[in-house]
């Protein structure tokens, strides 16, 4: 969703008032929206043009027509497909394997203040290093192959789920916990029941800061050292000076981004339809 | 009490018994060898002034509480109407009533309880969908459908209207009447005490300092007659 989609939902949100700028005033929504999309198609014929026209280099920026061109011929003559399924696979595993991390230890730490004081703090320390910075180290023990991929993927993903499932689990009002015992709930239920469902929309922020991570992080491995995947493609790309593949794969990582966030979106709606931020309506 | 009728002669075992009972904060003694006893189908109402002890010793027969001295005897565990409706927002609410009630039938339980308290059509439902007096409906539907033989009630209409708290009472007594568990309802509110109780009690110094039980048709407790054992002095034109 753009910043404009978010502004006219928040702007029909507010019961349809007309938002309170003085410029946008004479504009009614249904404008503003086309505006919003008519502009990015403005730049890209414009770009087009430009292309065309030989003012910009193909060796600079290759018109977008031809970014399409390439794209449909890879997908059917080369291995363009393949190297998104690697792409993927690495994304979601390092995924699994980092958020299961992240909320093993973040559940442990909100339960227990002895798990707390064994964990915590070392987690902070370490959480302290851009994880992008361990990349020479994480090489040098994993060598260039997919676990060092899989590997920094799980380390960009851990602490965000990591703090957000602690904070989650931190923040259920007490009343709640303590009704729970006393309508008789044993310990797994009250888990179950209570205190998962109250941690919840902190744990699904988490994934959502997790998936972004996530996603640079594939970007920074496999733009090392990859023998497949859509990183891969870019730097076999730049030995050729094939800007219209680099540009592809840019473009590639774009919409894969766009479409996680969506998913988490989708996840948020459902599963926290008893939120009034989020399943919002009634 | 499988299949047993009680008589006159033998009453049932009572909903709970207290004796002795302390429960200090540090060197700050809250309850001190306190003595009490609910039968079933006894309605209770527990007065006193902030900080005399009365929600202490809630919390202490709900076992939220731990005790220091004296025993506490109740055939199970009690249920619990707080003052906030404590319903959980991410459960539809027949989810919320049956919450801890070990049953297959749980649905249809949970059903037969929302419908007692008017709310049979909104069992999927969301509690934010309720208003205050609705959300401590369910409150109670939630209590009744554990079967207790203890009801304990801390404040449950202190932050409604007065018209809707009005019909709560009326509620809750038709409830108490079907139901027959003890009840022990903690409140600031006299008038309230006159209206629902069978007995009432005023706690001070940590232990029951008054007690008025009402006897069949005879003239209610005069409510000036209250509010002098709370320390309140009122001129009889007033009250």
């Amino acid at each position: 969703m753009s910043n404009i989609d978010q502004t006219l939902a928040a702007a029909r949100f507010e019961q349809g008032q007309p938002p309170a700028s003085p410029l946008a005033a004479p504009l009614g929504k249904r404008s503003l929206l086309l505006i919003s999309w008519l502009a990015p198609v403005a730049i890209v014929i414009l770009w087009e043009l430009l292309a065309r026209a030989g003012w910009i280099s193909p060796q600079v920026l290759p018109a977008p027509s031809k970014v399409v061109a390439t794209a449909i011929k890879l997908t059917t003559t080369d291995s363009l497909l393949t190297d998104l399924g690697v792409s993927l696979l690495r994304a979601a595993s390092g995924f699994a394997i980092g958020a299961g991390v992240g909320f093993t230890l973040g559940t442990l730490v909100g339960f227990s203040r002895l798990a707390e004081a064994a964990i915590d703090r070392s987690v902070q320390m370490i959480r302290a290093i851009p994880f992008l910075a361990v990349l020479p180290l994480v090489i040098v023990w994993l060598g260039v192959g997919e676990a060092e991929k899989i590997f920094l993927v799980a380390l960009g993903v851990t602490f965000p789920i990591y703090i957000n499932t602690t904070l989650g689990i931190r923040q259920i009002d007490p009343k709640l916990i303590e009704l729970g015992r006393v309508q008789g709930l044993g310990r797994l239920d009250l888990i179950r029941r209570v205190i998962l469902p109250g941690a919840l929309p902190s744990i699904l922020t988490g994934v959502r800061y997790a998936l972004a991570t996530a996603w640079l992080a594939l970007v920074v491995a496999e733009t090392i050292g990859a023998q497949s995947g859509i990183g891969f493609l870019a730097m076999d790309a730049r030995e050729f000076l094939r800007t219209d593949v680099i540009v592809l794969t840019i473009v590639i990582y774009a919409l894969i981004g766009v479409a996680a966030d969506t998913i988490a979106r989708w996840l948020e709606r459902r599963l926290l339809a008893w939120h009034p931020n989020y399943g919002g309506a009634r | 009490m499988s299949g047993q009728i009680p008589s006159p002669s033998s009453p049932a075992a009572p909903a709970v018994v207290v004796s002795n009972l302390r429960r200090a904060y540090g060197s700050r003694v809250v309850i001190d060898h306190l003595n009490l006893r609910i039968e079933r189908g006894e309605f209770v109402a527990l007065l006193g002034e902030s900080g005399c002890g009365k929600t202490t010793l809630l919390r202490a027969l709900a076992g939220l509480d731990s005790i220091q001295g004296g025993r506490i005897t109740a055939p199970r565990r009690p249920a619990v109407v707080f003052q906030e409706h404590r319903l959980l927002p991410w459960d539809s609410l027949w989810r919320n009533v049956s919450l801890g009630l070990q049953a297959s039938d749980a649905r249809e339980r949970a059903a037969a309880a929302l419908a007692e308290v008017g709310l049979g059509d909104r069992l999927d439902d969301w509690p934010r969908n309720l208003s205050g007096g609705q959300a401590q409906r369910v409150a109670l539907a939630r209590a009744l459908v554990q079967q207790p033989e203890l009801l304990l009630l801390d404040e449950p209409f202190a932050a409604l209207d007065a018209l809707t708290r009005i019909r709560m009472h009326e509620l809750v007594r038709e409830l108490v009447v079907n139901h027959r568990p003890g009840v022990l309802l903690v409140t600031h509110d006299v008038d309230e005490a006159i209206v629902l109780a069978d007995r009432i009690l005023v706690m001070r110094d940590g232990a029951i300092a008054f007690e008025h039980r009402k006897a069949g048709d005879a003239k209610p407790i005069e409510r000036s007659a209250l509010l002098a054992e709370l320390g309140v002095l009122v001129s009889q034109a007033a009250a």
